[in-house]
């Protein structure tokens, strides 16, 4: 059942994908609005999927159900749903045509990697801090991945303002104060989510391994992401720095923390389980 | 009942022409009674705006059209072009849409329509031809405005500043704008900023009178150009228009008001020749200048792409115009089928009861099929005439034939319902639907 409807949602997903990236080529309202609906379907029935799964899961928190391939999957749930209220909130159509096709992407892999499901190490799989340290893995990235993408509008923005020779796009590209003040924002609750993920991370480790800080690319990626995010923070806080020094820094920080997806997938078989 | 459209507009009279015939706001309503009071005329629109000054009406004929053109008076006349039937409305598309306007793709004259329409409203000029008429012309605009870029970007020097300004600044309520001189366009893109919501307008010259002269007029505050370091720190927008013959606003300067300021953005638009701001500022971060050129090269642009527009936007405004036509058409046509199904079937039903009321003792079964009958044979008499008729919608001579034939102009009231016990209908509009349905 939860197979099923995580499908319907990766169909949605890529519906609105499609009328995202239509609306690009031809500014009709009506696309945006179809791409919004449709992601909107596709994340309720994307949540509704993990609480029918939770419900088989049964006791634990259903955490013996977060398999890597799920993580990659509540990921994408939990980026369109943050898509969502951005665009409630500021009306960034121009980022559905990332965001859309983002989920898109991260929810094929979550398909191949189930189908190689690995089980979670029974040490910890009944653990809370596991399911906090999941949950704010997906917050976190979530909220990066919305910042990396308004950071790459931003810079794609500011180049052509700078250049004097805006592109097609330009008028459909909202103003660059806006990706900047929402980046950062994003940037900094993703900071917040990522710094507790990694904290609960060292949880588990020492629950599972006996080790705090095991060193393996995984850990080694997550944690130069965390430092250059709060580099960023720093900068922005001290020194006022904004615009393009600030949406480098978060394009650069988010494929660090790729890096860290990476390694989840060639992780210690201790800590998110062997190949079945 | 013809629509006639009379007036001129950019393409035919010179400024100094429509001025003399404009018609203000106030005096709109009473020239609209006047006109309605002419013999003939039903109902009357008159768009005025600094382009274009226009009368749409209805008429019982073409020969309306002297009238209207009289009215214009003398100065207009050898300029004004007089418009007919599907040409007039197509016209009113074209007006509203923004299709005829001087600058192709402007937003002002859809809003301009509609508040002729509203005043013609109030006056009790407007009927219901042009209210259709005006609902479908609103539609066309609308869909031009949505499915073609014909109104994106600004054309002009000062609006393209201030869309550059929002751009780059989002919002533009709070934020602070300095004029530095007194150049014309710099006053018009000042003045456009602090209109869009800008905080506070800082005018700075060389001559403190002049700054406060300025200031008054646009609605600031006078400051010394002496204070322009710490001016720059404190703006969002500058921009430069004095008169001196090097940069204003240098690198350096700018350099360190960039510190000072935190890096927050700064838009400066420079309207001289020589410039005022050193070209090589818009290296800084976060800094962005935009010369005179610049400028013009993007109104440019934006004018070769409503131009490439204007085709598409022409196909909307004619699928629009047909799909109104048709629908007129058709209109006009049921009318005729509804008069002749009703004068048919008062007929059947009255021989009907004739032949009832010879032929005693009928059961009810009985009765009724020879009621059957005579619709029947209504039926099959009318349906080639009501197929065809359809098919004319309203264009070829069979609606009239059809009406001098079955003498259906005597009868002005539509028929009752056609089964005995059935509502009866008590309007047009309410003898045509049952009808329409049966057709």
């Amino acid at each position: 059942m939860a197979t099923i409807l995580v499908h319907i949602a990766l169909v949605a997903y890529a519906a609105a994908a499609a009328a995202f990236l239509t609306w690009l080529v031809r500014p009709e309202t009506r696309l945006a609005r179809a791409g919004r609906v449709l992601l909107l379907i596709g994340v309720v029935v994307h949540f509704a999927a993990f609480g029918v799964s939770l419900g088989v899961a049964g006791a634990g928190l259903g955490v013996a159900a977060w398999k890597g391939g799920q993580l990659f999957s509540l990921l994408a749930a939990v980026t369109v749903a943050g898509y969502l209220v951005l665009d409630f909130r500021y009306e960034l159509p121009v980022a559905g045509a990332f965001v859309a096709p983002f989920t898109v992407a991260v929810m094929v892999p979550a398909h191949l990697v189930e189908s190689n499901a690995r089980a979670i190490a029974p040490e910890v799989s009944h653990s809370i801090v596991l399911f906090v340290h999941v949950g704010a893995a997906a917050l976190g990235t979530a909220a990066l991945a919305l910042a990396f993408g308004l950071a790459i509008l931003y810079l794609a923005s500011e180049k052509q303002m700078k250049s004097k020779r805006p592109g097609r796009l330009f008028a459909r590209l909202p103003s660059l104060d806006l990706l900047d003040r929402a980046g950062y924002r994003l940037a900094v609750w993703g900071f917040v989510f990522l710094s507790l993920a990694i904290a609960t991370g060292s949880l588990v480790s020492r629950e599972a391994t006996g080790l705090t800080f095991p060193i393996a690319p995984k850990q080694g990626f997550a944690v130069l992401a965390w430092a250059l995010f709060a580099s960023m923070i720093q900068a922005r806080l001290v020194a006022g720095w904004r615009g393009r020094r600030v949406a480098m820094l978060v394009v650069a920080g988010f494929v660090l923390l790729i890096g860290t997806y990476a390694g989840l997938l060639t992780a210690a078989p201790a800590l998110h389980g062997t190949a079945a | 009942m013809t629509l006639i459209c009379v007036g001129v507009s950019h393409k035919q009279a010179p400024i100094a022409v429509r001025e003399q015939i404009a018609v203000q706001t106030d005096q709109v309503g009473e020239r609209l009674r006047q006109l309605k009071a002419l013999p003939g005329l039903q109902e009357a629109l008159l768009v005025s705006t600094c382009n274009r000054i226009e009368i749409f009406a209805v008429a019982a004929s073409r020969a309306s059209g002297e009238d209207l053109l009289e009215t214009l008076g003398p100065v207009a006349a050898p300029h004004a072009v007089c418009r007919f039937d599907e040409d007039a409305l197509r016209h009113l598309f074209r007006v509203a849409a923004s299709l005829d306007s001087m600058v192709v793709g402007e937003a002002q004259i859809l809003g301009q329509v509609k508040e002729a329409a509203a005043l013609a409203q109030e006056a009790g000029a407007l009927g219901p031809e042009l209210s259709k008429s005006l609902a479908r012309a609103t539609t066309a605009a609308k869909r031009v405005r949505t499915e073609t870029e014909i109104a994106r970007g600004a054309v002009s020097v000062s609006s393209i500043a201030v869309q550059l300004a929002h751009k780059l600044l989002g919002n533009l309520e709070g934020r602070s704008i300095l004029l530095l001189g007194a150049g014309e366009m710099a006053q018009l893109a000042a003045r456009e900023l602090r209109s869009a919501g800008a905080r506070e307008l800082l005018v700075a010259n060389r001559s403190s009178r002049n700054a406060e002269e300025l200031a008054r007029e646009a609605g600031g505050v006078p400051v010394s150009l002496a204070e322009l370091p710490a001016l720059l720190e404190r703006a969002d927008v500058a921009i430069c228009s004095t008169g001196a013959s090097q940069a204003v606003v240098t690198r350096d300067m700018m350099a360190k008001a960039l510190k000072s300021r935190r890096y927050r953005p700064i838009f400066l638009v420079d309207l001289t020749v020589p410039r005022n701001v050193e070209p090589s500022a818009n290296e800084l971060e976060n800094v962005y200048v935009y010369d005179l050129d610049d400028l013009e090269r993007l109104a440019a642009q934006n004018r070769d792409l409503r131009a490439a527009q204007v085709e598409k936007a022409e196909e909307i405004v004619e699928q629009e115009l047909s799909a109104f036509l048709a629908a007129s058409r058709e209109r006009t046509a049921v009318p005729v089928l509804a008069r002749l199904r009703a004068h048919a079937e008062r007929l059947a039903r009255t021989e009907a009861e004739k032949t009832l009321a010879a032929l005693h003792g009928l059961d009810e079964k009985q009765q009724k099929t020879v009621r059957a009958m005579a619709n029947a044979i209504v039926n099959k008499l009318l349906h080639a005439p009501t197929a065809r008729l359809r098919a004319e919608a309203g264009q070829g001579p069979l609606g009239d034939a059809a009406s001098a034939l079955f003498g259906l102009d005597a009868e002005s009231q539509p028929a009752p319902a056609t089964e005995p016990g059935a509502e009866t209908p008590g309007s047009d509009e309410g003898a045509v639907l049952p009808l329409l349905r049966k057709l």
